[in-house]
């Protein structure tokens, strides 16, 4: 594929990560990797009101590369404003490091894409999944420049990672459930973005597709990215996610699901509601 | 249609000269300018604001009107305004932006009926409310072509912010786009197109040329770009059409133009109906 990286055999954006494991693997056995290197994502004492009612009350935790996080809890627990506060959509006290720097405004946070619930765009929306993965491309340029042909061919890269390939001339309402989650990835891809927060993306897609969005997300957790995934789906948590978070207002677990699925957190999460 | 006016007493040259050849460019300019600013209007869902802006401009005209200034730098300047307020009242979460352009656009409507209301007023006023293609003069028309060049270019420079700023503001905020400084200059091209219907279809109903072009090929066409291109075709056609049909059957221009306008719509729906049926429903299935 010429959008890859000759030497790596890698999209650009992900070959320095690539470099970094490279190094790493040089000294071999070096024991304190997670250590040398900063959390990708900090989360430190977030906090979110809406008039006056606290919605997330001092939510702490942090992220390294290549994890794939479910983010779990029920209606209402605050899932898509935990993700809307990182990325700076929402006022929030507390902070947010990325890469060990700490995020002042929206732009410092553009290494973080957040991939919204499906209801919440209109598809039938006349552009095309080739201009929707483009969208991402709009952090490199000033907002009078057109993308350049390189763009396109990373859109067309991007397209290929999420198994979309010749799909760009679709219409947004022409893809499944399944795919058009993909074409989200694949923007936020194209936006060179090493944190995704998908904000219930599997509701209503059938196992299926499910199970092939998942062979998507771990290639890319294998490549270096992060995910984090809004889910009240506890059996798909126990069974895809090597780490979940559990939130209501606050956060009540972290760790692996075994953990945080246990029927003690999950009485404090879910309360009588808890699902079996 | 040719045919029609000719067999109604109305000859082809007569069209084509003075004052028809003014009204014609006048609806043609109307025609291009409304349909492009229109589709965005109708892909974000924001035709009451259009509805709001035609009443709410009505303020601006009798200012100036009173004040002896020029009526159209006038509205324009309601325009303005109301880019303004939306602004500074967007920061409202309790309140949705339709209440609030509900508001602002009666209170500006009320104002301007005061105004009228204490002042003498002339024909001219009828005119700005329910336009006047035959009594365009060329210095209008050059005026209309010099903001509505201006309002298309804005509208083709911007063209991909607006389109990520309409589809996923969210993502559009993240990537670096302005979305309330896009959605703020939006609202100012929506007052340029109310200015230029000024003088052609009126104020009342700029909304028409505004919206059904763009509603019609919206129903139409898959693409944004060839959105705007059927749009811009529609409007022109309604436009010119509209002129000689009321001129031919003595009716107002500005009110057949969107009568006119209208069918086209109604027809398009119509004909677009089974595609636009859900082909999963099978009740026995």
């Amino acid at each position: 594929m010429k959008c890859l990286s000759r030497r790596t055999g890698y999209p650009p954006n992900l070959t320095s990560i690539l470099r970094i494991d490279l190094i790493l693997d040089i000294v071999p056995n070096m024991p304190v990797r997670a250590a040398v290197l900063p959390s990708l994502l900090e989360v430190i004492r977030l906090g979110v009101e809406y008039d006056g009612i606290t919605v997330l009350d001092e939510i702490s935790f942090a992220v390294g590369r290549g994890e794939l996080i479910g983010v779990i809890g029920p209606n209402g627990a605050g899932k898509s404003t935990l993700f809307k506060a990182i990325c700076g959509l929402v006022n929030h006290s507390g902070e947010v490091e990325v890469n060990g720097v700490h995020c002042h405004s929206r732009t410092d946070r553009m290494d973080i894409a957040y991939i919204p619930q499906r209801s919440s765009n209109d598809i039938t929306f006349p552009i095309t999944v080739g201009e929707l993965v483009l969208a991402g491309r709009r952090r490199f340029h000033r907002w009078y420049e057109r993308p350049a042909a390189h763009d396109r061919d990373e859109a067309l890269c991007m397209l290929e990672l999420v198994n979309l390939p010749g799909m760009q001339d679709r219409s947004l309402n022409q893809l499944s459930s399944g795919q058009l989650q993909r074409a989200y990835v694949a923007r936020a891809l194209a936006q060179n973005a090493s944190v995704l927060m998908l904000d219930e993306s599997l509701s209503g897609v059938d196992e299926p597709s499910t199970t092939e969005l998942f062979e998507v997300f771990n290639r890319l957790v294998e490549n270096g990215s992060t995910l984090l995934i809004a889910t009240h789906d506890l059996a798909l948590a126990r069974r895809r996610f090597p780490r979940c978070l559990a939130i209501n207002r606050r956060l009540l677990g972290d760790g692996p699901p075994d953990v945080v699925l246990s029927i003690d957190v999950l009485d404090r999460t879910f309360g009588s509601a808890a699902p079996a | 249609m040719t045919a029609g006016l000719v067999a109604s007493g109305f000859s082809t040259r007569e069209l084509f000269h003075g004052e028809y050849l003014k009204a014609l460019v006048g609806a043609c300019i109307i025609g291009v300018v409304a349909p492009v600013v229109g589709t965005w209007i109708v892909l974000r869902r924001m035709a009451n604001l259009g509805d709001t802006m035609s009443h709410a401009t009505l303020a601006g005209v009798a200012v100036a009107y009173a004040a002896g200034a020029n009526i159209l730098l006038g509205a324009l300047g309601a325009g303005v305004v109301i880019a303004i307020l939306l602004i500074l009242f967007s920061a409202s979460q309790r309140l949705g932006h339709e209440a609030i352009i509900a508001v602002m656009g009666s209170a500006l409507f009320a104002l301007g009926i005061i105004i009228i209301s204490r002042i003498d007023t002339t024909d001219e006023l009828e005119h700005i409310l329910f336009g006047d293609v035959l009594q365009l003069t060329w210095s209008q028309i050059v005026f209309n072509v010099l903001i509505g060049g201006a309002a298309v270019a804005v509208v083709l420079v911007l063209f991909s912010e607006l389109r990520l700023a309409s589809f996923d503001h969210v993502q559009a905020e993240q990537v670096g786009v302005h979305v309330e400084l896009v959605q703020a200059v939006l609202v100012v091209l929506l007052a340029v197109v109310v200015v230029i219907s000024l003088r052609t279809v009126g104020s009342i109903m700029s909304v028409s040329m505004l919206v059904t072009p763009a509603a019609t090929a919206r129903l139409v066409t898959p693409t944004l770009r060839r959105m705007t291109v059927v749009a811009v075709v529609l409007g022109m056609s309604e436009g010119v059409a509209g002129v000689a049909l009321g001129q031919a059957l003595g009716a107002p221009p500005g009110a057949t133009i969107g009568l006119l306008a209208a069918v086209v719509f109604a027809i398009a729906y119509v004909m677009t109906l089974p595609r636009r049926m859900p082909h999963h429903h099978r009740p026995f299935g």
